[in-house]
């Protein structure tokens, strides 16, 4: 294996068009992103229509983790959004699942990790951001811009923490899409340069097979603290979602 | 770009600003992305090749709008009710438990309640026997008492006649002794009245001694 031949650990995260599509100047063709998004809803879609299809009293195993989803989702709906939160279940729980599923066969070698694009995460938040403004703006009226004045604040003090919610305010959707974004890509790279690593050794032949063992070793144990990031960060990408929705329709 | 969204943003309302800044997080990341791109030579960023985004965005809408219409109308209600109906059937069973249980308590309240009227019953019943039985008993008792004490009184007053009887007949033996003890010793004849004369006086002498 020659320098030149040796993969990019950022080359797992090319966009390859599968179907060429284009339209009003645009590049619209389907990828092995798209794929992968259509694959985390069918997937996510199949198991719970399997798992849900006999409704059982006593749920199975199957029917029992489709359960457990659900009631983690309506848990985290209840808790952190509270009244009115109801209405916005259907979009959290698809969030969420959307989120998991992604992150989750992301994990499987040769596939794709949809999330590690930042344009995706990108436009995820933005439309969280958008989509619960404009919440807070039809429920509250100009009111809504009470929530940038901190409560028994000094009054010297209170242009510059306006100045400061404000900003915080709209750095929510770049911390939203970062976070999700930069974990994708870090673990993706970290586990692509150990398995790199392992093969490279290897390559090398006699004895450097034992070596390749390290790298190896290092590349099962991060694989499992991926699965841990993939679940932890759609859970939280979803639970900060909720608690941006709390503000919009409680304002605090 | 940047710029221009920045004096736009002191010149207008705070409301126009919200829906800009989108705009502006998204203008930011645009041009830098081009930046990077652009700097970097092949091996850079795939991320950051702004010609696949219009793609991404244009699938990721329709895809999770596919995946929103299948969670919101089929998968969410279904578990919804799922989970509703075995709820409403729990509580069903909770209450038809609830019930069950009152009414045993009821019943063991009404089979108390019964035991101890009959408990009451039979002790009024006892105590009305023994009375009744006590009453029986002491007019039984009162009877033979009665009885007793005249036979004890015809059996004392036999007795009392024997006694003087006895003690007659003790006198008559006395003073035919005394008769013939005087006789033996003296040679002195008396009379049979003379010697139940004497013994009469010396019986009456002892008798006050003896009763006592």
């Amino acid at each position: 294996m020659a320098s030149q031949g040796m993969h990019s650990p950022v080359e797992q995260f090319e966009i390859k068009p599968l179907i060429e599509l284009s339209a009003g100047g645009f590049d619209i063709s389907f990828t092995n992103s798209s794929l992968f998004m259509l694959l985390a809803i069918l997937v996510s879609g199949l198991f719970f229509l399997i798992a849900m299809r006999r409704g059982e009293l006593v749920p199975g195993r199957m029917q029992g983790s489709a359960e457990m989803m659900y009631e983690f989702v309506a848990d985290m709906v209840r808790s952190n959004v509270g009244s009115g939160g109801r209405a916005y279940f259907p979009f959290i729980f698809t969030l969420f699942v959307f989120l998991l599923f992604g992150n989750m066969l992301g994990l499987i070698p040769y596939s794709y990790t949809f999330t590690s694009q930042i344009v995706v995460t990108f436009f995820m938040a933005a439309f969280v951001f958008v989509g619960v403004t404009l919440v807070a703006l039809f429920k509250h009226g100009l009111h809504f811009f009470s929530f940038f004045v901190p409560a028994g604040a000094p009054k010297v003090l209170i242009p510059f923490l306006i100045v400061i919610e404000v900003i915080s305010y709209f750095v929510r959707p770049v911390s939203l899409s970062v976070r999700l974004f930069a974990n994708m890509l870090a673990g993706h790279t970290m586990l692509k340069v150990f398995a790199g690593l392992a093969v490279m050794i290897s390559g090398a032949g006699g004895l450097s097979m034992a070596g390749s063992l390290l790298p190896f070793l290092a590349l099962i144990g991060l694989t499992g603290l991926e699965v841990l990031v993939a679940a932890l960060q759609a859970y939280v990408f979803t639970i900060l979602t909720c608690m941006y929705l709390n503000d919009a329709l409680h304002l605090h | 770009m940047v710029c221009k969204m920045g004096s736009d943003m002191a010149k207008r309302g705070m409301m126009r600003c919200v829906t800009l800044a989108t705009g502006t997080g998204f203008g930011v990341v645009v041009t830098s992305g081009q930046a990077l791109a652009a700097s970097a030579s092949e091996p850079g960023l795939p991320q950051l090749d702004v010609s696949t985004w219009p793609s991404q965005i244009f699938w990721l809408v329709i895809i999770f709008g596919i995946g929103y219409l299948v969670m919101a109308k089929i998968v969410t209600p279904k578990i919804g009710t799922v989970l509703e109906d075995r709820r409403s059937r729990l509580d069903d069973d909770l209450s038809k438990a609830r019930e069950a249980s009152a009414e045993a308590a009821k019943i063991r309240a009404d089979y108390e309640a019964d035991l101890e009227s009959a408990r009451n019953d039979a002790a009024a019943f006892t105590q009305k026997a023994a009375a009744e039985a006590a009453e029986k008993a002491a007019l039984v008792e009162e009877k033979a008492d009665k009885k007793l004490a005249n036979k004890a009184a015809t059996a004392e007053k036999k007795l009392a006649r024997a006694k003087i009887e006895a003690m007659e007949n003790l006198n008559d033996v006395a003073a035919e002794a005394a008769l013939e003890a005087v006789k033996g010793l003296t040679g002195i004849k008396i009379t049979k009245t003379q010697a139940e004369k004497v013994v009469k006086a010396a019986a009456k002498e002892m008798a006050p001694q003896e009763a006592n």
